[in-house]
Parts: C-alpha cells; sequence; structure tokens
C-alpha cells in the first residue's frame, strides 16, 4: 500500500507539473460525502504572501499524490474553484471535528485529522481520533490520539461518523503502524461476529 | 563527458580561432533528453551568450568549437532554469535528492545520465525541468 498520510499535512505541499513548476499550493483538501475518497483541493498561490487562488484541483486530474508533491500531467487541468467546492458543500462541510460513534452505539471520540493513501488512489484510509479512552490495547502510554481504519460499512450523518465496531481492535497510535493495521483490516473480508474472535493485535 | 568536465571549456570559433567566452552552463530540453543550447560567458565575466546545439563544430576535452557563422541565438525559449542544484522529484511526487552532475554524449548532445545527491537516473527517464524540480518517470 501507498504511504499513509494525514490530511491536514498536505496543506502547503506544493504543487507541480510534470514539466517541473510548481503553479500553486494544496490549501485544504476536500472530501465526498460519506468521506471515503478526495474529491479534489482548493489551492493557493505559492510563497508566503499567496492569497487563496481562483482554481481548483479535482482528484481526476491527479497525476499522483506524493510525500513532497501533489502532481498533475499540466497547469491546464487546474479547473474552476466550483469543480471542487460545489461538492464540498453537498458534503455538508468537514469532517474534522465530527464525533465518531461505533454501530454498537458507543462514542469513541472525535475526528483530528483525515487520513488519505499516497499514489493514485485518492481513497481515505482512516481517521486520527482524539479518543475518550484508550484505545489501544497494551499501549502504556494510554496515548488518546489514535488511528482508526475506515471501514467500507461506515455512515456519515450530520456532525458523526460511524465506524464498525470491531474497528477499534485495529487502531494504531502512530501512522507506521497504522498501514499495517489498515491492510489487516481489510484483509480479515468483512465484520466478524460479535467481535468475539480476537483481532490481530499483540 | 560530464559536465563538471565541461564547464569551463573555452568556446572557440573554428574559422578565426576567437575565443569568444567560456562555458558556463547548459539548457536542457529534458523531455527529449537532450542539451539544447550552451552557455557562454564572455571574456572577464561579461555578457552571456547562447549558442545552439547545432551551431555546435566538436565539443572536446579542451575546448568548445562553434561555427564561425554562427547567427547570434536568441536562446532557449522560455525562462531560464539551471539544472544542476536543481531538486528531483520522481512523476509519484517523492524527492529524489538534487542535481549534482549530467553525463552527456559530446557529440549528439543526448543526456546519458544525470547525476544526483541519491544515485543516477537514465537520460531517457527524464520528464521536465521546471522552476520547481526536474521531473523524473519512475524506475
Amino acid at each position: 500500500m501507498n504511504e499513509l498520510s494525514g490530511a491536514r499535512e498536505l496543506s502547503g505541499r506544493p504543487v507541480v507539473t510534470l514539466g517541473g513548476d510548481a503553479v500553486a499550493q494544496v490549501r485544504d483538501t476536500v472530501f465526498d460525502g460519506p468521506a471515503g475518497r478526495i474529491t479534489g483541493f482548493t489551492l493557493s498561490g505559492r510563497g508566503l504572501l499567496a492569497g487563496p487562488l481562483r482554481k481548483s484541483l479535482p482528484w481526476s486530474a491527479v497525476h499522483a499524490l506524493g510525500r513532497h508533491a501533489v502532481m498533475i500531467r499540466g497547469v491546464d487541468v487546474l479547473a474552476e474553484p466550483s469543480a471542487v467546492v460545489a461538492r464540498k458543500e453537498a458534503a455538508h462541510g468537514q469532517v474534522l471535528g465530527a464525533r465518531v460513534l461505533t454501530d454498537a452505539g458507543a462514542e469513541i471520540g472525535v475526528v483530528l485529522d483525515v487520513v488519505v493513501e499516497g499514489g493514485t488512489s485518492g481513497r481515505v484510509a482512516g481517521f486520527r481520533i482524539n479518543a475518550r479512552e484508550s484505545l489501544v490495547a497494551g499501549s502504556r502510554r494510554r496515548r488518546r490520539k489514535v488511528f482508526v481504519p475506515r471501514g467500507e460499512t461506515l455512515a456519515v450523518s450530520g456532525r458523526a461518523l460511524v465506524v464498525p465496531a470491531d474497528a477499534v481492535r485495529f487502531v494504531a497510535d502512530d501512522l507506521a503502524g497504522f498501514a499495517a493495521r489498515v491492510e489487516a483490516y481489510r484483509a480479515r473480508g468483512g465484520a466478524t461476529a460479535n467481535g468475539v474472535e480476537r483481532g490481530p493485535l499483540p | 563527458m560530464t559536465f563538471s568536465e565541461a564547464r569551463g571549456l573555452p568556446v572557440v570559433t573554428l574559422g578565426e580561432a576567437r575565443e569568444i567566452g567560456v562555458l558556463a552552463s547548459l539548457a536542457l530540453d529534458a523531455a527529449a533528453g537532450r542539451i539544447t543550447h550552451l552557455r557562454v560567458t564572455g571574456p572577464r565575466g561579461r555578457k552571456e551568450t547562447a549558442v545552439a546545439w547545432k551551431a555546435l563544430h566538436a565539443v572536446g576535452p579542451d575546448a568548445v568549437l562553434v561555427e564561425s557563422a554562427v547567427p547570434p541565438d536568441p536562446g532557449p525559449s522560455g525562462p531560464r532554469h539551471e539544472v544542476l542544484g536543481r531538486r528531483v522529484l520522481s512523476e509519484e511526487g517523492d524527492e529524489r535528492g538534487t542535481v549534482q552532475d549530467l553525463v552527456f554524449d559530446p557529440s549528439t548532445g543526448r543526456v546519458e545520465k544525470v547525476v544526483t545527491t541519491l544515485g543516477e537516473v537514465a537520460g531517457d527517464r527524464l520528464l521536465g525541468l521546471g522552476d520547481h524540480a526536474l521531473v523524473v518517470r519512475a524506475d
């Protein structure tokens, strides 16, 4: 799987053409309604004093999302702001700050950040949440800021996200460990019965 | 031949043996993988001129010879981007070091390799050279 990164750290990442020119930088990442995919990016100009750019970058025009740049084929793929922002409003704004509920009805925390896959997929791998209690079994640090895989059955309603109850057994407390947990979570092949089966936690 | 060897070579006209300056830098067409122009600094570091690669007679170990009847060249079109010291970016958007040197074929101007701080990149993997980076195709 491709490198994961938090959407917040994408802000300021340069948008670079295959010709090597930096034409903009990422201002905000916009997600679709169920927060399953990146819809696109709003942009600002390059440099400290540059303001918002009257252009946006729809995900379909992204060549690759890399660690150091968002690559595009050429400057002509940039679109009107409405191509991305109209969908942002349709998705009832931001997922950041939304409450995270399990499908068993427990509130496990609030969303701090959205974790996205690098490369060409545009997929949301999960969320960084501020947990109400330590979700990482056996973690002595009792970290409260943890990563939860997105899951396939997630629902988004208003200001809350619903994740499968068994997703909380696949949490990790850093991005490196999270990549492996997302793989394990996807490989588990659908929801397990009432979470009786033990997850792959050590 | 490497650019570090070629830099500073005297640039001499073939007919009059007049030294018009020294080789200062190269202009590339990255997507085509070739050198399009030499930039030549005149005597006493003044006045830079461009010489198109096709106006060259020979690039040797000790001098660059240009045809005598070279019309003044407007130089490469578009903004100037030095390749040396330029950041290298893969087309996936990951940094791959910075450019340290170029290896080129002195008879054709084809770029054979780009030497970066993290290793070598074959000349046919270059995609573009812009204000931000030299973009290279994935391995």
